[in-house]
């Protein structure tokens, strides 16, 4: 269970995420929707602290900060219980696919190598690239690349999982590899919040659809609730804009 | 001009210019060691932009990048002592090592605290966030994930460093050091072949000039056998090329063998 309360963001003066709040549940899958600069990446980011909220609060489980007054233990911990995928995939350029998903089980984790090694295996299999365990990320197509960042992210096994637009960085003829993999570990009960454009994936992956737009969340619900039946004109009109062909049916 | 020139010289003089190498590379030892301390010390204050100490930072590469080596030298050896004696350090019987190598070292620091920020920085962003996100602590992040790679960035400009260091400490003799270059004088000044004494000397920095840009070439291939992709990619076909290329001229041959 994860509990965002009232959070606040400014770059400067410009106040991109205004008292936001969001809770999701275990297993649930989140999809945020939203126009390009609605804080869709901010609000993700403020999620695991790598963008400091200017207020608010964070629970994930049993464990509770407060924004403003955060020590770095406290940001420590909410690290570690969750992990996150990113739009440029930002796999350790220095170490290979198999490194890449044990560097964390060692250094954070403590654990034995043997056990991390068999781990990332198993996982680096999961997504289909058991056959690319040595291969640095500058061998590896971006597809590929991004798989590796999601069982890097399924490693540490995290009470949620963040992914920013994780196909937006891929050719198209990859992005079907990728989606295919994080329908997978959807339907394994693993929490997720998921900013994507994809809408066809929103739809069949998402348990909740939360549509922001100006640093406010202004309408959420079912898939079918959002994609079907909006309530508020901003949605309307994003939808219409994002997937034109709805205007040919209606 | 001296006596006329005999190519034996040379040869005669490279082993007695040789036993001064230890000095010189002791200089160039202990300078490096002191100039990535300092290096690091003069680098962190810009690197995070800690207000007074920046400033200080600042004042540091001024100085030792704005003012000839020779001349910070000469203040270290004839103005340090000065500096000390109402502190109440008695350096009057110091070696004269110690200035020679502290000057240097202080020197390099300048340049390698550049070397240092440049490639700390040139590091993707997205690399300590990624680390960061997994839970690693910052000195983690820095020691497990930005260090490494900003190793390899820095080979190329650390060759040039070394490599600059080991001229520069030729300067060493203008205060009676007797390393590689004050020997060449000496040995000059007895026999009055000063030509060949500095063949001999150039050649021997050239040899170790050389050496040493190969091996941080070698270094800087491995810490970046990540990158690797488009060299090796590159390499093997034309070498698959040349090779299938051997293979047809090959079978021509064989072709004309067999029928012949
Ligand atoms: N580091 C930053 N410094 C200043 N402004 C920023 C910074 N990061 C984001 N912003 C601004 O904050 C706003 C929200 O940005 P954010 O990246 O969260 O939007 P987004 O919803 O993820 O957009 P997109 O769909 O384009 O990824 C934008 O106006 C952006 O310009
Ligand atoms: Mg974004």
């Amino acid at each position: 269970m994860i509990e965002l309360k009232r959070i606040s963001k400014s770059f400067g003066r410009h106040r991109v995420l205004q008292d936001i709040s969001l809770s999701v549940k275990t297993g649930e899958v989140v999809v945020i929707l939203g126009p390009s600069g609605s804080g869709k990446t901010t609000l993700l980011r403020c999620v695991n602290y790598l963008e400091k909220p200017a207020s608010g609060e964070i629970a994930i489980g049993d464990f509770k900060m407060d924004c403003s007054q955060a020590k770095r233990g406290d940001i420590l911990r909410l690290r570690r219980k969750t992990a996150m995928v990113f739009q440029q995939y930002n796999l350790f350029r220095h170490k290979t696919a198999l490194e890449n998903v044990m560097e964390a089980l060692l250094v954070v984790k403590k654990m034995p190598a043997a056990e991390a090694r068999s781990r990332s295996v198993a996982l680096l299999e999961k997504v289909g690239l058991g056959g690319k365990l040595d291969e640095y990320p500058s061998r590896l197509s971006g597809g590929q690349q991004q798989r590796v960042g999601i069982a890097r992210a399924l490693a540490l096994e995290p009470e949620v999982i963040l992914f920013d637009e994780p196909t937006s960085a891929l050719d198209p003829e990859l992005v079907g590899e990728v989606l295919e993999v994080i329908r997978d570990i959807a339907r394994e009960g693993i929490t997720m919040i998921v900013v994507t454009h994809e809408m066809g994936f929103a739809r069949d992956v998402a348990n909740r659809v939360v549509f922001m737009d100006g640093g406010v969340v202004v309408e959420e619900g079912t898939p079918d609730d959002v994609f079907q039946h909006p309530q508020e004109e901003r949605t309307k009109q994003f939808l219409r804009r994002i997937t034109p062909e709805a205007n040919w049916v209606i | 001009m001296g006596a006329p020139f005999e190519i034996g010289y040379v040869f005669s003089f490279l082993p007695k210019l040789l036993e001064t190498l230890g000095v010189t590379l002791l200089i160039v030892a202990g300078s490096l060691l002191t100039g990535i301390v300092a290096g690091f010390l003069v680098a962190l204050p810009r690197m995070y932009k800690i207000p007074v100490l920046r400033t200080l930072s600042g004042l540091y590469l001024s100085f030792f990048r704005g003012t000839p080596i020779l001349i910070q030298l000469f203040l270290f050896y004839y103005g340090l002592p000065e500096l000390l004696k109402p502190l109440g350090f008695d350096l009057s019987r110091a070696p004269v090592l110690f200035f020679v190598i502290l000057a240097y070292g202080l020197h390099t620091g300048a340049y390698a605290a550049e070397m240092i920020r440049a490639s700390v920085e040139a590091v993707d962003r997205g690399q300590v966030e990624a680390a960061y996100a997994s839970g690693m602590t910052s000195y983690r992040a820095f020691s497990r994930i930005v260090l490494p790679q900003a190793l390899a960035i820095a080979v190329p400009v650390f060759s040039n460093l070394v490599i600059a260091l080991l001229k520069d400490t030729s300067l060493a003799f203008t205060l009676g050091v007797m390393e590689m270059t004050g020997k060449a004088q000496t040995l000059g000044t007895l026999t009055q072949h000063f030509f060949e004494t500095y063949i001999a000397l150039a050649l021997i920095y050239l040899v170790i000039s050389f050496t040493l840009e190969k091996v941080l070439l070698a270094a800087e291939q491995r810490l970046k056998r990540h990158e690797a992709r488009e060299e090796k990619a590159g390499r093997s076909f034309k070498l698959r090329r040349k090779g299938s290329y051997r293979a047809v001229l090959a079978d021509i041959d064989a072709g004309k063998g067999g029928r012949l």
